[in-house]
Parts: structure tokens; sequence; C-alpha cells
């Protein structure tokens, strides 16, 4: 028996799901903007019907963290003494036995390369004048990251062995992964209090994600022949896991443990926040916050070195096999001891090293003159792109255009116009065979004229659930508009709008721009070979450093907020884009040139369709750096959600911080799930 | 090879079938059906269940190099891993010198694979962090077999397939024939009566993959383990069989030695498989011979062992009957010239 299903015929008569979900979302949106005057609530939703959500999650989250207090403060309290000695032993250790060690360690994991990284990388450190904060932030992340390894460890098993907690623990972890990493520290604050074991217990949790996640992954790619070989062989099921799974999984778990350290790095840095603990973080954070911009990059390019070198290095866990000569290791190890007891008399205190002060003072004033001299340029810059593109998207032309900027005051004869033209336009391409991109164009124009904060519910509610519809079905377009539902009468709708827009128009330029880039770096191999490393540079630096560049040039604002997510949002982007075009098929390729197609033609024709399911995967993680960073961001001046969780960090407010962080989670979670589903779908039309 | 002695596997309706509910899926469609296998499978694929192997009945005698056959999805993998229990089995009984092992507890079943079982497999399987001796020694050390005593006895079997002096490479380094000889070690480290190799030189050249195979008939011969070998691959079954099972879409089709399957085909989707095979070179004279005695005057030395390409060379002169003899020289019968070239006849309708 087999059904052939009928595959429906696109005809006149019939529209695809696209143009169906585009036109009622146009009609909707029409509807609203016509209904504006009679009825307001259609647009603004009426601060009346808003319930106070916040205040009940705070309440409910009060009432609970102070019960499970004890237990927490009990760990906090004994998380204090590991974390103290690492301090203790960290801060005592003479310099060069240190320098000497992470040398040693570089020398045995990847040669003279690594060896040499490690020892510039720390002498750079020592030279900086930052070593006692450094030690202190190194201190945080010795302790936190054992304890994620074990928490991510032990979870990635039981998951593995379990295949009902998988399923669950899957579903957290995606929402980990959404939750911004402010509205960790929140709660945390309150159960643990001030102080730097918060930052511990964060990035411990923070960092165990990526943990649990490879582990999992690791051990369901082991082949399952090995895997059979062990039940075979008469192993039990605990000698079948740790004799055979997770040996055979060690790559994909070293990915892990890469992956973890640089998670823990990067939130022991972000919870300087909270603390005024003595560490590099804070360093940051307070030379920004005195405008002190030479010292700030300098301890920005200390945690740099850090990250650097701590993922180079725990990187060739992952991809070498091959070990160096131990006899080295002894020597070097040998050799930093006996430097040590010789010249202990005559070493200096790393604090008081100021080798590099005068770099750090010439970098400030070589960056007051850059700014005075190309200032009318840079003001140029940012004041354009403010004027005629971030605050038109965010409040509509209708309100941006005004005299004092655009030199002529918006008319609502002008609406009408803009929309007619976009009206004319559908119906143009409408009529030669594109219906659905001519809706697509009028509600885009419609879009502009509104602006995404003044968009009316309804209408984003309608096109939240048209696009679900079409990327995922009828059960995605639910649970996007119930999950943005709890958003509008939770009041933080607004706010969520702000973000949108704010992580819209990063993700819309990063996806032009890393599409670019990506497209060139594909076509020729030069400009991959200057991109790549700048690539690499860029995901490796912790998130918080990316702030301090832009608000050099920029000041704080909304455009350095801006620019700071593109920064680090654009990697993906570049890396899938390149990805997906650089891998297409030989045969194919063969296929195409042997059918006489031009360089341009294979790229259009076959190139870019092959690699469209990868590329969106790409947008994918693009999206979800984006929200990442927008969080960090608010420390620079953003408006909405992100400004909110650090508010509430602040006020030590869980209600609001949580609330937020969830809303962000929301945006962040439909978002994912519709790209991935348009991927999905583009993958099962290649067949793949 | 005594046949009164109990079958060293023995299947008896045996039904590995996919899907959630499986177990009681098949009990009620088999009770639907009035037990008929075919209904029942039938009935289960319109219910969107997967009847991977459908109700399989044989058996493998001690010593017996048992092949079964089969294009890819046929469920001859699945079979195997149901007779190795690294599937649970749906319905029927396993019985495994005499024991059924459906439904036996884990720990037996460990006990079994420490002491009984061997398994070789397609890819290898091999285990990438362990040297080849580790590899080989791995299933003593889950005995808790201690190390120089089960090193010891890994050399043996690296000698038996050719490896030494490859001890202590990682399997990354080997080549893929190398490989699978470490596999055919590892299986038979413990010294298991029983041997499943499923597919286990279909990933390799076939230069390699004849020489394998010549090597592991020498084992073979030596050993006399009870075999389930997994093929695809006619010539591979027929070049090793002592008989042979074929399989379609989870039904076993056919079983009988290999001059059954190349003479007596069930129907057109065994005689399909045996079309591009030559004949001479797998069916035996016996199969053609005559019971009556008359014969001619020639006598050119047939004898019933003898392969049909043999005899017709022997014969290639002479147009009347003649006499065949038996490992004993006894006449047992006779073969007209004309019927040792009309069975070699290529079918091409």
């Amino acid at each position: 028996m087999t059904a052939v299903t009928d595959v429906p015929k696109p005809s006149a008569a019939r529209l695809t799901a696209g143009a169906q979900a585009a036109l009622i979302t146009v009609i909707v949106g029409a509807v609203c903007l016509a209904l504006e005057g009679v009825a307001p609530w259609l647009v603004k939703w009426p601060a009346a019907w808003e319930l106070p959500a916040t205040q009940w999650v705070g309440a409910f989250l009060d009432w609970f963290l102070n019960g499970i207090k004890p237990a927490a403060r009990l760990f906090s309290d004994l998380m204090a003494y590991p974390m103290n000695w690492a301090n203790y032993v960290l801060g005592n250790t003479p310099w060069p036995i240190l320098i000497g060690i992470v040398t040693a360690l570089g020398w045995y994991l990847g040669g003279l390369p690594m060896a040499t990284l490690g020892f510039l990388g720390l002498s750079f450190v020592l030279a900086s004048g930052y070593w006692a904060e450094s030690m202190n932030t190194l201190a945080l992340v010795a302790v936190s990251v054992p304890v994620a390894l074990i928490m991510g460890g032990a979870i990635g098993i039981l998951a593995n062995e379990i295949p009902r907690v998988k399923a669950f623990v899957q579903a957290v972890l995606d929402i980990m992964q959404t939750v911004p990493t402010f509205a960790y520290l929140t709660p945390l604050l309150l159960l643990f209090g001030f102080g730097p074991v918060v930052g511990l217990i964060a990035s411990a949790i923070y960092a165990a994600p990526p943990m649990a996640r490879n582990v999992m992954l690791g051990l369901e790619r082991v082949e399952p022949e090995i895997k059979e070989a062990a039940i075979m062989s008469g192993g039990t099921r605990f000698q079948q896991l740790f004799q055979v799974e997770i040996p055979a999984a060690t790559t994909q778990i070293m990915v892990g443990v890469n992956q973890c350290l640089m998670a823990a790095l990067s939130m022991v840095i972000i919870a300087a926040v909270i603390g005024g603990f003595n560490d590099i973080g804070w360093e940051v954070l307070l030379t920004m916050r005195k405008a002190q911009f030479g010292e700030s990059l300098m301890a920005g390019l200390v945690i740099v070195v850090f990250a650097v070198v701590i993922d180079r290095m725990s990187g060739t866990l992952a991809t070498e096999r091959k070990r160096y000569d131990r006899r080295v290791v002894w020597a070097m190890l040998a050799f930093a001891v006996i430097f040590t007891v010789a010249f202990r008399a005559w070493l200096p205190n790393p604090s008081e090293l100021t080798v590099l002060d005068p770099m750090a003072e010439a970098i400030d004033s070589g960056l007051t003159a850059f700014t005075q001299a190309n200032g009318p340029w840079l003001d140029a810059l940012k004041n354009n792109s403010l004027f005629y593109v971030l605050l038109p998207l965010r409040i509509g032309l209708d309100q941006a255009v005004l005299p004092f900027t655009w030199g002529f005051q918006w008319t609502p004869a002008m609406s009408f116009g803009l929309f007619a033209t976009g009206a004319v336009i559908a119906l143009l391409m409408a009529w030669s065979g594109h219906l659905t991109g001519g809706l697509i164009v009028l509600i885009l124009i419609g879009m502009l004229e509104t602006g995404i904060s003044n968009l009316p519910w309804p209408f984003v509610l309608t096109g939240a659930a048209a696009l679900g519809w079409v990327a995922g079905g009828w059960r995605l377009a639910a649970l996007s508009v119930g999950l943005l539902c709890t958003i509008l009468v939770s009041g933080l709708w607004e706010r969520a709008l702000l973000s949108l827009y704010l992580s819209g128009a990063a993700v819309f330029s990063c996806a032009v721009a890393g599409g670019l880039i990506g497209l060139a770096s594909a076509v020729w191999v030069p400009v991959w070979k200057v991109v790549r490393p700048i690539c690499d540079m860029l995901q490796t630096i912790p998130l918080f450093v990316f702030l301090i560049p832009v608000l050099m040039v920029f000041q704080i604002g909304e455009f350095s907020a801006f620019l700071a997510i593109c920064a680090y949002a654009i990697v993906p982007m570049i890396r899938y884009t390149r990805h997906g075009l650089v891998n297409t098929p030989d045969e194919m390729m063969e296929a195409a040139i042997s059918s006489g197609a031009t360089e341009w033609q294979i790229m259009r024709d076959v190139r870019a369709p092959y690699a469209a399911p990868t590329i969106l995967l790409g947008l994918n993680q693009t999206i979800l750096y984006a929200f990442a960073m927008l969080v960090i961001a608010a420390l620079i001046g953003t408006t909405g959600l992100g400004q909110s969780i650090y508010l509430a960090l602040g006020q030590a407010d869980v209600g609001l911080g949580i609330s937020a962080g969830a809303a962000m989670a929301i945006l962040a979670l439909i978002a994912d799930r519709m790209v991935q589903g348009f991927a999905e779908e583009r993958r099962k039309a290649l067949g793949l | 090879m005594t046949d009164a002695t109990t079958p060293a596997i023995a299947c008896r309706n045996l039904w590995q079938v996919f899907g959630p509910g499986a177990e009681k899926a098949l009990t009620d469609a088999l009770s639907r059906s009035g037990n008929d296998a075919d209904q029942a499978a039938t009935d289960l694929r319109e219910h969107g269940f997967i009847p991977a192997v459908q109700d399989a009945n044989f058996e493998v005698k001690e010593g017996e190099l048992f092949v079964i056959m089969g294009l890819s999805g046929s469920g001859k993998s699945t079979l195997i891993r149901c007779i190795s229990q690294l599937l649970p089995g749906t319905g029927g009984e396993i019985h495994v010198d005499g024991e059924n092992v459906i439904g036996a507890s884990k720990k037996a079943l460990t006990e079994l694979r420490r002491k009984k079982l061997g398994m070789v497999f397609q890819h290898f399987g091999l285990f990438p962090h362990m040297t080849v001796a580790e590899n080989v020694a791995y299933p003593l050390r889950v005995q808790g077999i201690g190390k120089k005593e089960r090193l010891a006895r890994a050399q043996e079997v690296i000698s038996l397939v050719g490896l030494e002096g490859r001890e202590d490479s990682f399997p990354r380094q080997l080549s893929g024939g190398q490989r699978q000889r470490v596999g055919i070690a590892r299986s038979l480290a413990v010294n298991p009566d029983i041997w499943f190799l499923d597919e286990p030189f279909s990933a390799l050249d076939p230069l390699i993959r004849r020489q394998l195979q010549d090597e592991f008939l020498r084992i073979q011969a030596t050993l006399k383990k009870s075999i389930v070998f997994i093929t695809h691959d006619i010539q591979e079954a027929l070049k090793l069989a002592d008989r042979i099972a074929i399989m379609r879409d989870g039904k076993i089709v056919q079983i009988g030695t290999p001059t059954d399957i190349v003479l007596r085909p069930v129907d057109d989707y065994v005689r399909e498989f045996s079309k591009d095979v030559a004949k001479g070179q797998h069916a035996k004279v016996a199969s053609v011979m005559r019971d009556d005695s008359e014969c001619g005057p020639d006598d050119p030395g047939l004898t019933t062992a003898m392969t049909l390409d043999a005899a017709l060379a022997h014969c290639m002169e002479l147009y009347e009957p003649v006499p065949v003899r038996d490992e004993n020289g006894a006449v047992v019968g006779t073969v007209h010239p004309s019927d040792l070239a009309a069975a070699l006849q290529v079918d091409d309708e």
C-alpha cells in the first residue's frame, strides 16, 4: 500500500501558504492603522489591561529564594574555601613560576608555538601591572570550571542514560542558551549575597551547559558499531560507558571543556558588574566609568590575552592528539624554580610594574587626538546613522522626519503617498507572479512608516503567527502567539519592541555585511586569509571587552550599543555563509561547469541555493548572539529589556530581572524556532 | 558434525517489529490474521509499524557456516542483531545452545556474551583509543582477567589472524583489511562457540576481500565454530556457506545449500540473484545425476562432488551417458553429457 499524496499545484485561484500569511498580515495591519483614531487600544495595549506579572513573579521568587536561602548560603560558604585556597595559591606563587608552568603546559600541549604564546601572553599580563587582579580572576575560573565540568558532565551522562531525562535536559539547555547572562545574576545575588562567590556560582552555572551539551553529543555520536562491540564483548553498562563510550567521545568532550572554559571566563568578567571584587573585569568597568580609555583598553587586552591563551591551549586538547616531550616540560619548570630562587630578592612586585603605563597614556592621548582630528567625520557618521536609519526604524518616518534633522516635516499626505507607492509596487510584483514578495515589500514599507516600537500589537501578533505558520506549521504559530501574549499582558511589551528594534537593526546589518564578507571570503581566498583570524579573535574575546573600543570612539549611546552588537554578532554570519558556499559538493560544481555555466551563474544557481540552509543557521546564530550582546550593551546605553535587566540587577529587583530576562528569552526562542524552521524546510527541499 | 545434538542456534517464529508499542501490535496483528505471517506483516505496515524480521524459522547446526543473504533493507542486519540480542526481539524464540535468550536477564546475557559469543562488524567497530592488543584483549578485560594473562591470549589470536608486529598500533594507523583482522581477532579472544559476522568483508577492496575470505575459511577449518554470516554478495555466500538463507523485505524466502540456491531457486527473486552466477562453479554433478545404470563405453572418471564445469571438461567429446562414482569409488549413477550442458545453459528469458 503506497499512498501517493497529491502535490498541490500552484494556481491563480489557490494562494501559496506564504501569500496567504502575508495577505492576512497586510489586512490586519491596514485595519489597525485605519482604526487608530477610533480605537487607540488597537495600536497601543492599554496600561489598564496589564497584569502586574512582574510583581507576582517577584513576590513568588522572593518567597521561594528566601526558602532555599539557608542552603544556598551554606553552599556559598563551602565554595568560599576552595576559592580562598585558589586565591592564596595563585596570589602567593612567585610570578616566574606561574609563567614557567603556563609555558611548560603550552609546550606539552602544542609544542613551540603554544609555549611561545603562553610565555608572551603571561609576560604581557605581568608587564601591564594587572598581575594581582588577573590572578584573582584566574582563581575564580580555576574553581568554577571544575564545578561546571563535573555538573555538566554528570548531566550529560545522565541524559544519555535515561531517554526521558534527555528530552527534558535538551529543552532546559535550549532555554538556558537564550536567557541573557545578567538575568541569572539577580536571583543569585538574592541567594548568595554580594561578593566574589556569586560570580563564581554564576559562572559555574553559565559554563555547565556547553559541557553537558557536548558530552551528550559526543556520546550520541559514538559509532553504533563501537557501542555494539562493547556490548558483545560482555561489558556491563558501567564498563561500556567508562571504558569505551566516554573515551571514544573524547574529542567532542574536549570541545566541551574548551567552551566551558571560555564561558566561565566570560561570565567571571561580566559578574564583576555586581561585585567590587578586585579582579580584572572590575578594573575594566572602573576605568571605563572614569573614561580612562587607555587603561581600560589595557585591562581589556589582558582579558583578551587570557581568553586567547586558554582557548588555544584547551583547543589543542580537542584537535591535536600529539603531546610533546615531557623532559622539556621538566626542564622548563626546573628553570623557573631556579630563576625564582636565584633572583628572589630582586623580583619586582608585579603590581608595581609600570612598563606599559606609558603605552596606556599614549593610547589615551592618541585617542583624544584622533577623536578631535576626526570629530566632524565621526559625528557625521554617528548622527547620520542615528537620524536617518536607526531613529526612523524605531519610531517611524512619521515621527522621525522633522525639520530639525531632515529639513522638512512629515505630513499625513506623505504617509498616504508612501503607502500608495508600496501598493503599486506590490501590485506590479503580484502581476509579474511574485505576490508574496510584493506583499512583503508592502509590509516592510508599512513598518518603516510606523516604526517598530509603534507597531500595533495585533499586527505584531498576526505577523508572528504568519511567520511561525509558514516556518513550522500551526504548532509554531500557536507557540509564538502564546509566548508573545505573556509579554503583552505583563507590561513589558514596549520594552520588548525596543529590544526587537535594536537587535533587528543589528541582525539586519550583520546579515547584509556578514553575508557579503562571507561571499567575498568564499570567492577570494586572500580575503578569507585576512578575515579568518579576525573572526577567530572576535569569537574569543569576552563580550564585555567589545564595549571598550566603541565607547572610546562614539561615547555612550544607542549607536555605540548598535556597533558593539554588530561586532559580536556578525561573526557567525560570515563563517556560515562562507562555509556553506565553499562546501558545495565537487560533483555538483563539475556538473555545472561541464554544463557551461559561468562563475556567476554557478554561484547564483548552484552554490547559493545549496548553501541556503547553512546560511540560515548562521543567521540563527547571529540572532542569538545579538540578543546575548544586547544585555551587555545595556551598560553603555540601550533602552528596552536589556536596560530593565541591568536596572533590576542594580536594585536587586528579582521580579523585574527575571521577567525581563524571560521576555528576552522568549523573543530569542521564537526567532530561533522560526529560522530553524525555514532552514529545516530548505534542507528537506534539497534532500539533505 | 552430528545432527543428533541440539542445534547451536534455533529461531522459532522470530519477529522484530519497530514502532511504539510494537509488542502489542504484533500480538494483535497475529490474532487478527489467524497467525498468518504475511497477512500480519501487511497489517503491521498499514498501521505504521516496520516488521523488519518476519516469522524467521531456521536452525544453525554445531560447526555449520550459515550465511544470511539479502539486499540492503532486507532485514538481515536486524536479524543478526536479534540473535545476538543487540535488539530485544519482538516475538518468537531464539535458542542458543538450547536456552531461550529472548527475555533473558541482563546478567545472563552478559555472561553468555563473555563465554559463548563473538561478533565481527561491517565497519569494524574498533575502539579508537585502544591499541590493537588492547582492542583484542578487551573482552577478557571486562571479565576481570589480569593484564598479563589477557595480553598473552590476545597475542595468540593476533598471530592467528596474521597481525604480529602491529600489537601497539592504533586502529587509525591500520589499513581496512588490517582493521578487520583486528575485529576478527577480538571476536575470537574469548574462544566463543558461536561466531557472528555482520558483512565483515563488505567494506573492503575486492582483492583484500578475497584474501580475507580465504583466510576466514582457513581459520574456520581449524576452529569449527557455529557461524552466522551476513552478506549481500551472492558470490561470497556461495563460496563460504554450508547453507544459505535468502531474505527479502524481512522474510526468509529460501533456505538451502549453495547448489539448491543456484539450481532450484524458489522464486524469481532468488533466480535473479543466481542469474549472474557461473552455475558450473557451484553446482555439483550429483544434482544432474540419474539413477539408471545404462551407460556408454567411456568412463571419464566423474565423481558426485565434482562441479559441473569440471565434469563437462571431462566429457567434451562424449555423447553417451557416463558412470558417476562416489568418494569411495563405487558407481552410484550416470550422467548424460547433454544434461550437463543443459544445466549450464544461461537462462535468458
